[in-house]
């Protein structure tokens, strides 16, 4: 689309094509500011031009891409993006600070609730942009040792996206995979009934008009919500997540409210049957990173989560051992976010192994019976490294 | 591919036939699922596993399984006069249940296994054996005892062998799981355990589920077979096994000696599981079986 066809004022738009802005392209990765500058207008009247400018490309966008690289946004749009986005919380307040907690995660904690953070804070931060495009893909790759939690965690996330929106939350659906056979229901149940009673408290602390949402979820709603796939070996792994893609599609097309849509995907665990013994460990690796790549490709496409569960395993270096997570270091590498699930003395401790936009963190949190929670002891929680 | 229904998916569990256990384990040992226990020798894995493939043979509103089990030894010789034991006391206590000139005993079928590999080709056997079993009393039970004993001798210490005593964890483990899902089966495995030697540093620190450190007979142990087996089980229970002395008893009125008495102290933890919080319970052994003890 041409700068002539743009519903402005002439001048607007002599200053434009005298300013060298020829096309919407090239309109569409500067800001205000910059833009008053060049035009030597007034600011309220540059946004105005990008307002204009931006509604005109979004109605053009079943055409022909009208910029030179299609769906590319500006690192400014990419932040504002990123500031309204919407994020799944762990329920610990802790957790949820070092994983790019917000301003409602500190509310939470000055209402002194150590136990609920119902307000919706990111798992999954953003991750990595490709070359063409600012699309943001969520995936995570947490490991620990069995016992620690990662289980429990996969089923917190599975309930906690299905949070409203009236409560801060996604209101999404989840699909759980489960390759070892963990995942008990009447433990997804309780921590659903958990989640519906945290939520009907803070209801009367914070919002007392908000009636009707309280009593609407049950904890069989939230179970009903959640796909439950179980697989037996890595073949059927494989052939489920070509699947997803059909069944996610189906799954937007049947019911186009933005709100129930699936928006996250976990995996537990994603290492289990890989690590049989494959005659030829190049299959392995192609396999792996053949998988990794269409989940990346379903986050990217249905807008969802991706969270992976992984094992670890040890590894001998010189003298000492150290826990590395399973699968090897090719595999580790594909997701850009890596937390792992750690003891330290008494405490379960989780920490940002690697993050391209999280800074490296440790945040203890405790298994209840309600669920992931904040751990109880009192000292300072979260270190910063 | 279609997602399976939550609502409709009941986990069952099996009885042990205590009903304190079972308040421990939220109801017995759960279907679809392997629970290991892990216990040095003596403390009473064996006992829970006779008990267990009793009491799988009560019907289901009782906590049973209305099943059969499959019965797997490694180490021999296996324990016929104290299953027939076993298998009277129950007989008697449950007699409701049963035709008259029943044997329980009959609903346990007992097969030995000596490699790993011998291990691999019974379960492929395994398969129909269980269709075949589902015209009579279904099989809903197998008990692997003990899984460490076919992997402490025949490998060496050198990292290629290691490697392939782990991949052939994981090949048991998905092979059980899968027999355990097609046909919802419980599968319950024991486990030796191995002394600590040296500072709970390094690999002796690694801490697996909620105990710091798993003590019996006063030294601390940890469950053979190491981290990667760890990860092939769903559920660990720990028996531990300690001398507690109770009273003292002056025998002597000088005071010379005086006799400590002790007692037997068996306990059992939740190491980890995916549906119980961190809990023990003490027990004891009797004729009539494995009972928890409430203090």
């Amino acid at each position: 689309m041409e700068i002539w066809r743009l519903p402005i004022s002439a001048s607007q738009r002599g200053k434009l094509i005298s300013a060298g802005y020829t096309s919407l392209s090239s309109l569409s990765s500067i800001s205000s500011s910059d833009l008053a500058r060049e035009l030597k207008v007034s600011e309220s009247e540059a946004m105005n031009i990008l307002k204009v400018a931006s509604h005109s490309r979004g109605s053009e966008t079943s055409n022909a891409s009208c910029s030179i690289v299609e769906g590319a946004q500006s690192a400014w749009d990419m932040l504002h993006d990123e500031e309204s986005l919407m994020h799944i919380t762990t329920s610990s307040a802790d957790l949820d600070n070092i994983l790019g907690g917000g301003i409602h995660c500190k509310e939470v904690t000055e209402i002194g609730w150590s136990s609920l953070s119902l307000i919706v804070n990111s798992v999954l931060k953003y991750k990595l942009t490709t070359a063409f495009g600012s699309e943001s893909i969520i995936f995570m790759l947490i490991g620990g040792v069995p016992g620690i939690g990662k289980t429990q965690l996969g089923i917190q996330i599975a309930v906690n996206v299905q949070i409203p929106n009236d409560f801060g939350g996604l209101g999404g659906k989840a699909i759980y995979i489960d390759t070892e056979g963990s995942f008990m229901v009447e433990r997804a149940f309780q921590i659903a009934e958990a989640c519906i009673e945290d939520m009907s408290e803070y209801n009367r602390f914070l919002r007392k008009d908000f009636q009707e949402c309280k009593i609407k979820m049950l904890p069989q709603d939230i179970l009903e919500n959640i796909f439950y796939f179980r697989i037996c070996s890595y073949t059927e792994q494989i052939a489920l997540i070509n699947y997803l893609d059909k069944f996610l599609s189906e799954h937007k097309d049947v019911d186009m409210s933005l709100w129930s849509q699936v928006k996250v995907i976990v995996v537990d665990s994603v290492t289990f049957h890989f690590r049989q013994d494959f005659d030829d460990m190049a299959l392995r690796t192609r396999v792996l990173s053949g998988m990794a790549l269409k989940l990346m490709n379903l986050a990217k496409r249905f807008s969802l989560a991706v969270i992976l569960l992984n094992q670890v395993t040890t590894k001998h270096t010189e003298a000492s051992f150290q826990l590395a997570l399973a699968l090897g270091d090719s595999w580790s590498h594909t997701c850009t976010n890596r937390i792992v699930l750690y003891w330290n003395g008494n405490e379960r401790y989780a920490y940002i192994d690697k993050s391209p936009s999280l800074r490296s963190a440790s945040a203890a949190y405790s298994v209840t019976a309600r669920g992931i929670r904040n751990s109880s002891s009192s000292c300072k929680r979260i270190k910063m490294m | 591919m279609t997602p399976q229904s939550l609502l409709q998916l009941t986990s069952q569990k099996c009885t042990t036939g205590c009903p304190i256990l079972d308040r421990l384990l939220y109801g017995g040992i759960p279907c679809d699922s392997i629970t290991e226990i892990v216990a040095e020798s003596g403390s009473g894995k064996t006992q829970i596993c006779l008990q267990l493939s009793l009491h799988a043979q009560l019907p289901v509103s009782h906590g049973g399984l209305a099943a059969s089990s499959l019965y797997l030894h490694t180490e021999f010789p296996f324990p016929f006069r104290r299953l027939h034991q076993l298998c009277l006391s129950f007989r008697s206590s449950n007699a409701h249940h049963f035709p008259v000139n029943d044997n329980p005993c009959d609903r346990i079928f007992v097969q030995s296994v000596h490699t790993a590999d011998h291990l691999l080709e019974i379960m492929s056997k395994t398969d129909p054996f269980i269709e075949n079993s589902k015209n009579q009393v279904p099989v809903r039970l197998i008990v692997i005892d003990s899984i460490a004993a076919l992997f402490r001798s025949d490998f060496d210490n050198t990292p290629v062998e290691l490697k392939r005593r782990s991949s052939l964890f994981f090949k048991i483990s998905s092979k059980l799981k899968a027999l355990a899902k097609r046909f919802n089966l419980a599968v319950l495995v024991t486990n030796q355990v191995v002394d600590l030697v040296g500072p709970n540093e390094g690999i002796n620190g690694l801490r697996i589920g909620n105990l710091v450190c798993l003590h019996t007979s006063g030294r601390r142990v940890c469950p053979a077979l190491g981290l990667a087996w760890a990860n092939c089980v769903n559920s660990r229970l720990f028996l531990s096994r300690n001398e507690e002395v109770i009273r003292e008893e002056n025998e002597k009125s000088n005071g010379q000696s005086c006799d400590f008495v002790k007692k037997k102290m068996r306990k059992l933890y939740v190491v980890f599981a995916p549906h119980l919080p961190e809990s023990s319970c003490e027990f004891e052994i009797t004729r009539e079986g494995l009972f928890g003890v409430e203090r």
